[in-house]
């Protein structure tokens, strides 16, 4: 595969006002020469390696094998990155690209938080300084990465328009960059957007992949991933997606079940081709192309767009799509923390129920491997209050009384 | 009709919502727009996430969306313009709208309703989807929105195209906030000018003293988030003190000075 193609089959391309047209091509040029510079990807080894924390291990999860009586599991811990998901792996590529692009300030969208953690993080290293969009729904929901990201200095700018979540987000990301480009950076978080941003992203997050690729000692018959944009999911599939095998699957936010405006599922009928946010794809759009509300449980999959590449693999059928709900996710969140005393995030929990009943179907003598995306510390304020929702309350009750004392 | 909607030869294109505040509403401010004497009308069908818009446009479109408001809403009201008075109508709208309903169907349909041109922000010169060939075959005009700092190369491949106007912004940046006009951006005017295009000229347009500044520059100036505030206000005000008309007609009146 190329490291740089812009379309994907149909999907893809840069559909941006012409005041964007020369910051993303200014982008493209430096991406395309700083991905074959050996001193910039050695510069990018050093921060992997001393600040991300890779290789991230690769977890033969025994016990929950056992438990399901089926195929042998494995889950590729990208929660053990600093930062505490996968998101930091390009949030580091891309600011160190921006760095060299002589760009002094940052911005960023974000849903769960982890990807303006992550943004935040790598700015506050390299000095730069570093503003994050993010749906004031979201905001509520993972509230606790706010004050990580104003810890490390950014300024979180809440969004208040269209449905306050992750889409929004990127709107109002955009609409800072079109009259910032000149010294800002916008730090696109997923495998989606104008070209390059889904080769860029891909190729900053294909580490995961890789490693996968040098830890694996035995033949892995399928991988599973969670699919918001889709940048961990294309990330940990890259260096498989051009070889016959393994199987690939991609895990899509079901939500409350179907039907408009409750989940947000991309890869089946519901959805459509069209042109949203600079790229073509498949989106949930109405019959007049209105972007439709989504819902899913984590706010890193509560996006109505999916990445052009893993819309491509999608068609061919390279990749498979399943859907997971809210209440299988939290199931499976509940099965590894008890099996394995591992945490996913929200987000990775539904790689880990597909991960669940695939393992049954594929059967004993198979091996599949998840990857864990994030761990789930950031929502604690949704399990807790899905698992133990009395006494949390009473928590936070006492707990907020305690402030004002 | 250039003399019967000019006044004193400026001409003033003024930008509206259609179905904001509601539909019969962005009809009223229509008709108050021409009334006040606009030369032509920018008719914007709202979309969900439209990311040039700044804060102003992008409520106004989200509350035409809440109230129902569909795309065929937009092309009726197209054609109850034509009807009330015989004026330019451009549509202006995103990709996303363009593309769902198909690009030369889109184009048809907006040339059937009686529009003159469309403004697809989005799709430009090498990534138009077909857009400018439709509008050739549909016998409207397809507007390429230019901003300060394009390089001539980048120019000269939008003016290939053959545009008769092309729509300038001031700046660059989303709409609304208020633009400074300076060397840079009236330089720019006439450079552009040089290719022997008409241009209208917008973004942050508030005040006459804007519009007296800009017009040896250009051929129109558009004045949109100006217009959009004006109807929120009158729409808004409890006591009704003006209708939505009169609000229309009082602001172009206001801003061709
Ligand atoms: C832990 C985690 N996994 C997955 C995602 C979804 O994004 P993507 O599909 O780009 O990997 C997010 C997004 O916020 C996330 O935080």
């Amino acid at each position: 595969m190329s490291k740089y193609n812009n379309f994907f089959g149909d999907y893809g391309g840069r559909y941006v006002p012409e005041v964007l047209r020369l910051p993303l091509a200014e982008l493209e040029a430096a991406y395309v020469e700083a991905i074959e510079d050996p001193a910039f990807m050695a510069e990018f080894k050093t921060f992997q390696t001393d600040f991300i924390g890779r290789p991230t291990p690769l977890l033969h999860a025994v016990n929950a094998g056992k438990a399901l009586g089926g195929a042998d599991i494995y889950i590729k811990l990208e929660g053990l990155a600093n930062t505490g998901a996968h998101k930091i792996n390009n949030a580091a590529g891309q600011a160190l690209l921006a760095k060299r692009m002589g760009k002094t300030r940052v911005i960023a969208e974000t849903g769960a938080g982890q990807h303006g953690v992550a943004t935040a993080s790598a700015c506050a290293r390299l000095g730069l300084e570093c503003v994050i969009y993010m749906g004031t729904e979201d905001i509520r929901r993972q509230r606790p990465n706010v004050y990580w990201m104003e810890l490390f200095g950014a300024e979180v700018r809440p969004v208040a328009s269209g449905s306050a979540t992750l889409k929004d987000a990127v709107n109002e990301a955009f609409r800072d960059w079109t009259s910032s480009y000149k010294n800002t950076h916008y730090l696109l978080g997923s495998a989606l957007g104008p070209s390059p941003f889904p080769d860029m992203v891909r190729e900053f997050q294909s580490v995961i992949g890789n490693e996968v690729k040098q830890q694996a000692d035995f033949k892995i018959d399928a991988m599973v991933a969670c699919v918001g944009g889709g940048s961990n999911a294309i990330g940990f599939f890259s260096p498989f997606i051009d070889l016959s095998g393994p199987r690939l699957i991609g895990a899509e936010a079901g939500g409350r079940g179907p039907g408009p405006g409750n989940n947000a599922v991309r890869m089946d009928a519901s959805a459509k081709t069209g042109i949203v946010q600079g790229y073509k794809s498949r989106f949930l759009l109405d019959d007049d192309g209105q972007v439709l509300p989504t819902h899913s449980i984590s706010a890193g999959l509560d996006y109505p767009g999916i990445g052009p590449q893993l819309a491509e693999l999608g068609r061919t059928g390279r990749v498979e799509f399943v859907s997971v709900t809210d209440g299988e996710a939290l199931a499976a969140l509940k099965f590894f923390a008890a099996t394995e005393g591992i945490i996913f995030a929200m987000e990775s929990a539904h790689a880990g129920a597909a991960a669940m009943s695939i393992a049954k179907e594929l059967g004993p003598g198979k091996k599949i491997i998840i990857n864990m995306s994030g761990r789930g510390d950031k929502d604690i304020f949704i399990s807790a209050a899905a698992f133990d929702g009395k006494n949390w309350k009473t928590f936070l009750l006492e707990e907020s009384g305690r402030i004002n004392d | 009709m250039t003399e019967l909607n000019t006044k004193a030869g400026t001409k003033l294109i003024t930008h509206f919502i259609a179905g904001y505040p509601d539909i019969e509403s962005s009809y009223e401010t229509a008709v108050g727009l021409i009334n006040g004497g606009a030369y032509a009308l920018e008719m914007q069908i709202p979309f969900s996430d439209p990311s040039a818009d700044g804060p102003v446009i992008e409520l106004a479109c989200r509350r035409a969306l809440e109230k129902g408001f569909k795309v065929s809403d937009g092309f009726r009201l197209i054609e109850r313009i034509k009807e009330y008075r015989d004026i330019p109508v451009y549509l202006m709208s995103y990709s996303g709208i363009v593309y769902n309903m198909g690009i030369d169907r889109f184009t048809a349909k907006a040339a059937a309703a009686g529009v003159c041109g469309l403004i697809i922000p989005d799709l430009i010169p090498g990534a138009d989807e077909g857009l400018y060939a439709a509008g050739r075959k549909a016998g409207i005009q397809i507007v390429p929105v230019v901003v300060p700092g394009v390089p001539d190369s980048r120019l000269e491949e939008i003016m290939a195209e053959n545009p008769d106007w092309v729509y300038l912004a001031l700046r660059a940046g989303i709409t609304g906030s208020y633009t400074i006009l300076d060397e840079v951006n009236l330089g720019f005017l006439d450079k552009v000018k040089t290719y022997g295009v008409k241009i209208m000229a917008g973004f942050g347009i508030k005040t006459p003293q804007q519009i007296k500044t800009l017009i040896p520059h250009c051929d129109a100036a558009i004045a949109g988030s100006f217009i959009v505030d004006r109807i929120t206000s009158s729409y808004n005000d409890a006591a009704g003190r003006i209708s939505v008309t009169e609000a229309a007609a009082d602001a172009v009146r206001y801003l061709l000075g």
